[in-house]
């Protein structure tokens, strides 16, 4: 694979949260209509380094950045960059289920309405595909317009997937989108996730080393700060090449 | 050995039940002080209600006391009361709102660490000294500029409070939008939405209940408010509403004022002494529905916060959207009416076609160019905000300076305080000050105790709390006539340094409840549990384990209340003070204080120009110094408190 083949292309990343630093050259390329998994112990970087994607660190403060990402052959930390165009085309599903204090109904079209739409039309056509998208619409139509607090934490994870597809991104960022949900929820999202990548690219951030097997093509694994080892998830969990990979994946520590 | 265990036991459970009884009864206070204060103003209002009736009282449309007949319509205080509340939360509520959000939102946290005390030590300003700025120079600078015989007016009073008001809302709006959850603005980002959209639509939204408690607490204290609202607004002898009622300039006369002029010259037990007690109900019961409305909302806010928010509105969203809506079109449409009275028909149709005109091009413009617009408001707000309040710091210390000297400082006044020093009027200040806090301390602090750790949530700890949050929102002026009648004439103290005293400690005692209750939260329970597990007894861990981890935060919450005792005015007026250069050799002698002497010179004594500035520069360095030791104190405190 060429640098040309993919969607996203970081170089020689460094990040610092005031004076600690929290990223190492981090240099990784990501492939369109795949889901990539960044693995690794707690603190070793990997949400941090999601965050970057869509420039989420901004909302930081001290946060400090070098280096480059790539987003179609575009530095999206050049100076001039917006962070929200940068938004607008790669979405982000949060480790806590944060839908916003309103209607199911006004999550799901929040972000079209932030962006001009104001067709009643178009904007519920909108949501009716988000939710379809998202595999909650059968639980919700009847209740579009009651609070989205009311939904189990399951379908308030499904409701945030709606609300990032609702925009139409190219790629998907999920930093641990499972970790509090049950296991059953789980799996429903699991199934999302592998129905998602035939429009869009995904890139997740998982604990939880199965999750990473089952449902991710290619896999990173990250340790304090750096980037260990990027490769087809078969490759990574069957045949390491780094010993701090293999010890992780055996369970050796993490 | 049974017998032994059995002994020791009950002589550690006696001590136990004694310190759980005081604590009680400390507890109770509060709520003991709030209803006396209730009956004893109804007890010297009856008279008066029986002789004109409650609703002749309420709605009669003259106020003149020493006319003849004496009239004694209660309804153009109240009208003047509302009207000036409402001019002072037109300036304040679009201010402090900005305010709160560039604090909350736009502001590095460098500038952030710099203006939220700085805000906060702002609402510490004694009111007398903003008093004595507006009389000196925003009522001349109102005549001046506007060509009318007096600044003192309508117009005066609600700038002076609506610039006090600022710092009470700025604070409280900016706790509510601070506290709004970061996912939620993660997920308006993650979107697309830009930083202004989402403060406007997901983060103020959300801090909306916050917001509206703020600007009703802001209310409850422009309403409360007595010595700025009583030197600026001119306070004609007889009440009357402004003719038209949209005269700004016209001179009105508050509920608080009349209080604060009138109570000094009327005959004890008189119609006119009576009718004044009247009044103080009636703005005592306006500030209670006021604050019980601020609690309401904050406690549903707080409860909300804890549950996670899972529970469900009471009211449908799309019934909510409805109300808004219908609420939107009715303050429309008030204002339009307003607005038909004030300048008529044409000028009204020539706004509307304005402002229609900026909708239709606010829509037209870009998403980026309006988050630019509202930016520049929001930092515009807050730019006017401390141009508002350097303005009247720089005056007092510039004018205030050249007065200070060590003799200022050392000696007593001299040609009715024209010349000489304040030093009687600082010692007595700092014996007021002592004794208040000497009584309110233990009161507040057992109650606090009592709260906290000796009883679980539930209907004894509600009542008591209210009751504390009805005190905090008592009027201080109220606090001096339940003074007056209960110490100087009740208990015959006669004006003392005593009445004044206990006065001010029940005015403080509420704060000193809530800020003990928040540094005993701040103790953990595992700590409470590791010493129970030690067979320790509840005394002995509150003693041993609670207090000194809290000690800094209750040594906190007793400075705030020490400043504001230093810097206040309308509680001692009736109990305690009389303008000369006095020293008290005992609790039941009179008393000067530094905000009595300033408001004295500023109102009576013309030709004291220099040290009505000194005294007000004294003072506030006073009440500022101590609450920035209470603020640094408790920053310090919470960096500590990572357990």
């Amino acid at each position: 694979m060429t640098s040309k083949d993919k969607l996203i292309r970081t170089e020689t990343l460094n990040l610092w949260y005031g004076e600690k630093q929290a990223l190492y050259d981090i240099t990784l390329g990501i492939l369109p209509n795949k889901i990539t998994a960044l693995i690794g112990p707690s603190g070793c970087g990997k949400s941090t380094l999601i965050r970057c994607f869509n420039r989420m660190n901004d909302v930081i403060d001290k946060c400090k950045i070098t280096g480059k990402i790539f987003f179609h052959e575009t530095d999206i930390y050049r100076p001039d960059a917006d962070a929200v165009e940068v938004r607008k085309k790669i979405g982000m599903v949060f480790q806590k289920p944060n839908p916003f204090p309103k209607t199911i109904y006004e999550n799901v079209a929040y972000g079209s309405k932030v962006q001009g739409i104001t067709n009643k039309n178009q904007l519920d056509e909108i949501v009716e595909k988000s939710l379809k998208n998202a595999a909650l619409w059968d639980e919700v139509k009847d209740r579009l317009h009651e609070s989205a607090m009311g939904l189990s934490g399951g379908q308030q994870q499904r409701l945030c997937i709606a609300r990032s597809l609702s925009i139409e991104p190219e790629v998907i960022l999920m930093d641990e989108p499972c970790s509090a949900l049950d296991p059953i929820a789980t799996a429903k999202i699991e199934d999302l996730m592998t129905g998602l990548k035939k429009k869009y690219t995904v890139i997740i951030v998982t604990h939880n080393m199965q999750q990473a097997a089952r449902v991710s093509d290619y896999t990173a694994y990250m340790y304090l700060g750096k980037l260990i080892e990027f490769g087809e998830t078969k490759q990574i969990f069957e045949n390491p090449k780094e010993e701090l990979t293999e010890n992780y994946i055996t369970g050796r520590f993490g | 050995m049974v017998k032994i265990f059995h002994l020791s036991w009950k002589g550690s459970l006696l001590k136990e039940k004694g310190m759980k009884t005081l604590f009680f009864l400390s507890a109770i206070s509060a709520i003991i002080v709030i209803f006396s204060i209730i009956f004893f103003l109804f007890r010297d209002a009856y008279p008066i209600f029986q002789k004109e009736g409650v609703v002749d009282f309420l709605i009669g449309m003259r106020w003149y006391p020493t006319g003849q007949p004496p009239l004694y319509g209660a309804f153009p205080l109240i009208v003047d009361t509302l009207l000036v509340t409402l001019g002072a939360m037109l300036i304040a509520i679009p201010l402090s709102i900005g305010s709160a959000i560039f604090i909350a939102e736009l502001a590095t946290p460098r500038m952030k660490a710099i203006i939220k005390p700085a805000i906060e030590l702002l609402a510490g300003i004694p009111s007398v000294v903003f008093g004595f700025f507006g009389l000196i120079v925003l009522v001349t600078w109102l005549q001046i500029t506007f060509d009318v015989p007096t600044g003192e007016s309508w117009l005066a009073g609600s700038i002076l409070l609506g610039i006090m008001a600022i710092p009470t809302i700025t604070s409280v709006a900016e706790d509510a939008i601070s506290s709004v959850p970061r996912e939620y603005k993660e997920g308006s980002l993650a979107v697309g939405a830009t930083r202004w959209q989402t403060i406007s639509k997901i983060v103020v939204p959300s801090a909306i209940s916050g917001i509206t408690a703020a600007i009703i607490l802001g209310i409850g204290r422009a309403i409360g408010e007595t010595m700025a609202v009583m030197m600026v607004c001119g306070n004609p002898t007889y009440g009357l509403i402004p003719n038209p009622i949209t005269n700004v300039f016209a001179p009105i006369k508050t509920l608080t004022a009349t209080l604060g002029i009138e109570m000094g010259e009327v005959a004890t037990g008189s119609d006119h002494y009576s009718a004044l007690f009247g009044l103080a109900l009636i703005l005592l019961i306006i500030t209670l529905i006021v604050n019980i409305l601020a609690t309401l909302i904050l406690g549903r806010l707080k409860e909300k916060q804890r549950s996670g928010s899972k529970r469900l509105p009471i009211i449908s969203f799309e019934l909510a959207k409805k109300i808004k809506q219908s609420l939107y079109l009715f303050i429309g449409i008030v204002i339009i009416i307003i607005l038909l009275m004030a300048v008529g028909i044409i000028p009204v149709i020539c706004i509307l076609i304005i402002i229609a005109l900026m909708y239709y091009s606010l829509k037209k413009i870009s998403i980026k160019i309006k988050q630019k617009i509202a930016f520049s408001i929001i930092s515009l707000s807050i730019i006017i905000v401390i141009i508002f309040l350097g303005i009247i710091l720089a005056y007092i210390v510039t004018n205030g300076v050249g007065a200070l000297s060590w003799e200022f400082l050392t000696t007593g006044p001299s040609n009715l305080g024209r010349s000489g020093g304040i030093f009687p009027s600082i010692i007595g200040t700092l014996y007021l000050v002592a004794g208040a806090i000497a009584i309110s301390l233990p009161l507040g602090v057992g109650a606090a105790i009592f709260l906290h750790e000796y009883t679980k949530e539930g209907i004894v700890t509600k009542i008591i709390r209210a009751g504390a949050d009805l005190l905090n929102g008592t009027p201080s002026i109220v606090f001096g006539l339940f003074g007056f009648a209960f110490f100087v004439l009740y208990l015959k103290f006669g004006f003392s340094l005593l009445a004044g005293q206990i006065t001010l400690a029940f005015m403080i005692l509420p704060t000193i409840i809530r800020t003990t209750e928040e540094a005993l939260k701040s103790v953990p329970q595992s700590l409470r549990e590791g010493s129970y597990a030690l067979g320790a007894t509840k005394w002995q861990t509150i003693r041993k384990v609670v207090l000194p981890p809290a000690a800094p935060g209750i040594l906190t919450g007793a400075i705030l209340g020490i400043g504001r005792a230093a810097g206040e005015t309308a509680p001692i007026l009736f109990t305690a003070v009389v303008f000369s250069n006095f020293i008290p050799s005992s609790l039941l002698q009179p008393v000067n204080a530094l905000p009595y002497h300033l408001f004295t010179l500023a109102t009576s004594i013309p030709g004291s120009k220099e040290n009505q500035a000194g005294t007000a520069l004294v003072l506030l360095l006073l009440v500022i110094g101590i609450y920035l030791i209470a603020i640094l104190l408790r920053n310090r405190f919470r960096k500590n408190m990572k357990w």
